[in-house]
């Protein structure tokens, strides 16, 4: 049971969404105390075996990211192509708060899910529901996925390369997450709306919208008219001293020299050239501008000679400003990313720490994650919550409505 | 119908935005959007930086210069030029403070306890407050005084650029303000939370996130796996799939189609005869999923001729509604005229004719709908309006302004 101090004790969500961006949100309200069960196809959400379905996710012995993306829900397998588990569901949306769903506009109409179909059986609902490309218009059925409507769709993936390069590499589910938070913020606009009026409502988003939103500054420049220059590669930068360099033992530094009047005499030195400061090629900056192809291959070689640790060292003793590119395996040992609450101890033991949601609260802390659950796991007691009989809940066995 | 509209749903907060830049300010302007009246507070003279980052050479360039990102994050807010490094400047944001309910700070906390702007010296000013801090990495730590941007704090540190490459290939690109923006939506509910603890409980608090969380926490996936000492594989390059069926192709038009078909336990067959070649489920190297990603070489060779013979606008047509999962890559220019784009709410139209249109906060609510922005404000445009509100007299108006406290 949660914390009843939690912001969100005392709320029920059916999570009756799929894959990652909606039930993301669903675990975040989860994690504020909020009562999640995932109601779940007799196959279950896809998202159980994805990590072995997909060839771009990192492979390990447990399901680290059904773990994350489930944690403290209780799962209810109800088959809602059954005309039989209907009246489950009502008397389910009747006792909850909260509706999640992820179904394209047209699946939703068939199963009966639309918010005008289910308002009827809670008016104090609040129906939450995330498309990919929105709820009307020509493209509302189609399925979306984060790389398709987020990243691709939206422009980013062009805008994120290198010219004459191809389009950038979005990382898995890195838009769902984004979205997650979006999704939660309308949920939590509801429940302001309804604390007002009492009244329940429809809410939602799309992740195209929310890939749009992400790059919205050049969404805005495009809606005036003004594009971003292709991006040089770094061999051929506009500047060498806002350039990416590889070190020797293949990572990358970015260094970000806003000052050059003051760090070009301290680079020099850290590169080991203090010769070239002087050099009529590069001593002020229009001419390193002009210069940058030839001082990013004296750069280039440099860096290349010593490794990430030597370089951390040498230009952070000089104060030369430079972005860390750390690699993911970085990340689980950074004492930053504990202190910043982004990794937290789990009660799960095979997934022991996992990634909190970024929401930080002075007056509220996340929910230990326990254990993703079994398909079909608390169906039983789910039912017996809303009020079924032990006889409704043998009828709906048989007929395989829930499992 | 003609009902009067429902109030916004944030209609009568009062929000002090005393943060610069784009994530703290961005989540103010989706509180505004939704009714809450924003009061920028900013210092006078060169007012908020982000009011010049449109002549950045990393912006978009337009034949003509508007300042289209200020008209972004600066709508409908009223800004108010207050120097708070002046001690004349401190009972005045006091009186703010004691009627705002939310206040969003941005400040690295070293700052913020030299400005006396922490959450412990505002609380008695007023307890019901919810105040919402942004960090680039956290309120402690080794790093936590280090000034975060996007690009360094959200895409660097947590992984993401480095993941984001084709094997053997440079780190990824970032877009200016992009994680910014993702990071303001968090914010936004972090406030909310805080708000809906102030009605339960009639206390305000302390709420907040920082970049680097919000990086990881994109890069959730990536980061949960390295947490169990997965590795990501590193992205083969589009000409060397590890499966061909979630794969890049150039089209005819040298553009580019994501083929995204997850679920190819059902679509294959389907796909098959979609693109005229029925001959290979037949083939026993591409009969089933884990054949597929054995042979996804062979199989990339087998449809990227295909892919190569049509343009992006005829593959579209051929697998709209077909079900098969595919996105092209859209460019800009086509999404600001894009149809669905219009249906999906994420343009609106604006009331300043420089910036006609702008991007929408991607909240979609049944019962409001976002607030139509006019220009944002010029600084300190609204400065001696807030004070008349907070019952300054045109004299103290006057005198403070005289001190340059005021602007």
């Amino acid at each position: 049971m949660a914390d009843s101090s939690l912001p969100l004790a005392g709320l029920r969500v059916l999570d009756i969404s799929s894959f990652i961006a909606a039930p993301a949100a669903a675990v975040v309200l989860g994690d504020w105390g909020a009562d999640v069960i995932k109601i779940e196809s007799p196959d279950g959400d896809p998202n159980r075996t994805i990590m072995k379905d997909s060839g771009n996710y990192p492979k390990a012995e447990v399901n680290y990211p059904w773990q994350m993306d489930s944690r403290n829900k209780r799962s209810l397998v109800l088959d809602l192509k059954k005309p039989q588990a209907r009246a489950a569901l009502d008397k389910l949306i009747a006792g909850s708060d909260i509706l999640i769903c992820n179904f394209p506009p047209l699946v939703r109409e068939k199963l009966g899910l639309s918010y005008e179909a289910v308002k009827a059986a809670n008016p104090r609902l609040i129906y939450a529901s995330l498309t990919g490309y929105g709820e009307t218009g020509p493209d509302r059925d189609r399925p979306g996925f984060d790389a398709t409507a987020y990243f691709a769709r939206s422009g980013l993936l062009d805008a994120q390369r290198y010219e004459g390069g191809p389009p950038g590499v979005p990382g898995p589910a890195q838009g769902d997450r984004a979205t997650a938070m979006t999704l939660v913020s309308s949920i939590l606009m509801a429940l302001i709306h309804r604390m007002k009026t009492g009244e329940g409502s429809w809410v939602g988003t799309s992740l195209l919208g929310n890939g749009l939103w992400s790059c919205g500054v050049i969404a805005q420049a495009a809606l005036v008219g003004a594009f971003l220059p292709p991006r040089p590669p770094p061999d051929r930068p506009r500047s060498a001293l806002g350039n990416i360099y590889r070190t020797s033992d293949d990572r990358w530094l970015q260094l970000t020299i806003v000052r050059e009047d003051k760090l070009w005499g301290p680079l020099c030195s850290a590169i080991g050239h203090p010769e070239i400061v002087n050099d009529p090629r590069f001593a002020v900056q229009d001419e390193r501008r002009r210069n940058s192809a030839a001082l990013a291959t004296i750069m280039r070689d440099a860096f290349a000679a010593h490794d990430y640790a030597y370089w951390l060292k040498a230009l952070g003793t000089r104060e030369i400003t430079f972005g860390v590119i750390s690699r993911p395996q970085d990340v689980p040992d950074d004492a930053q990313a504990v202190a910043c609450g982004a990794i937290v101890d789990t009660a799960i033991p095979e997934v022991p720490r996992t990634l909190s949601n970024p929401i930080r609260l002075s007056f509220a802390e996340q929910r230990l994650a326990n254990p993703a659950p079994a398909l079909g796991q608390h169906s039983e007691e789910i039912l017996r919550e809303a009020g079924l009989s032990a006889s409704d809940i043998a009828q709906l066995r048989a007929v395989e409505a829930i499992r | 119908m003609n009902e009067a509209p429902e109030p916004l749903p944030l209609a009568g907060l009062v929000v002090l935005d005393i943060s610069s830049f784009i994530a703290a300010p961005a989540a103010a302007v989706a509180l505004a959007d939704f009714g809450a009246d924003v009061i920028k507070i900013e210092p006078p003279g060169e007012g908020d930086p982000h009011r010049h980052n449109y002549k950045s050479a990393n912006y978009p360039r337009a034949e003509k210069q508007v300042n289209f990102p200020w008209q972004l994050d600066g709508r409908l807010k009223r800004s108010l030029a207050l120097d708070l490094k002046k001690a004349d400047a401190r009972p005045v944001l006091e009186r703010l403070i004691q009627r705002a309910d939310v206040m969003i700070v941005n400040f690295p906390p070293a700052t913020r306890e030299r400005l006396r702007l922490t959450w412990e010296d505002i609380e008695a000013i007023n307890p019901r407050l919810v105040y919402c801090s942004l960090t680039g990495y956290g309120e402690t730590g080794p790093d936590r005084d280090r000034p975060g941007f996007d690009i360094t704090a959200y895409f660097g540190r947590s992984g993401i650029l480095d993941a984001a490459r084709y094997e053997g290939g440079p780190p990824g690109l970032s877009l200016p303000a992009q994680g910014d923006r993702s990071t303001a939506m968090t914010l936004v509910a972090a406030i909310l939370l805080g708000l809906r603890r102030r009605d339960r409980t009639g206390k305000g608090g302390w709420v907040g996130t920082s970049l680097y969380a919000n990086g990881v926490w994109a890069n959730g996936t990536s980061a949960a796996g390295a947490l169990v000492g997965a590795k990501l594989p590193p992205r083969q390059s589009p000409d060397r799939p590890r499966n061909a069926l979630t794969n890049l192709y150039r089209t005819r038009d040298d553009r580019w189609l994501q083929l995204l078909m997850v679920r190819d336990d059902r679509l294959w067959v389907p796909f098959c005869k979609l693109i005229g070649r029925e001959d290979l489920p037949a083939d026993p190297r591409f009969a089933d999923r884990e054949e597929r990603k054995s042979y996804a070489a062979d199989l990339f060779k087998e449809l990227a001729p295909i892919f190569a013979s049509k343009t992006y606008r005829e593959w579209e047509s051929i697998l709209s509604g077909t079900g098969i999962p595919f996105g092209v890559i859209e460019r800009l220019a086509d999404v600001v005229v894009d149809e669905q784009a219009r249906h999906a709410g994420i343009f609106a139209d604006t009331g300043n004719p420089e910036v006609p249109r702008t991007v929408n906060n991607p909240i979609r609510l049944g019962f409001a709908t976002p607030r139509m922005a006019g220009p944002p404000p010029t600084i300190g445009q609204h400065s001696a309006e807030i004070l008349r509100e907070l019952a300054y007299s045109e004299t103290e108006i006057a005198a403070l302004k005289k001190t340059g406290a005021l602007g």
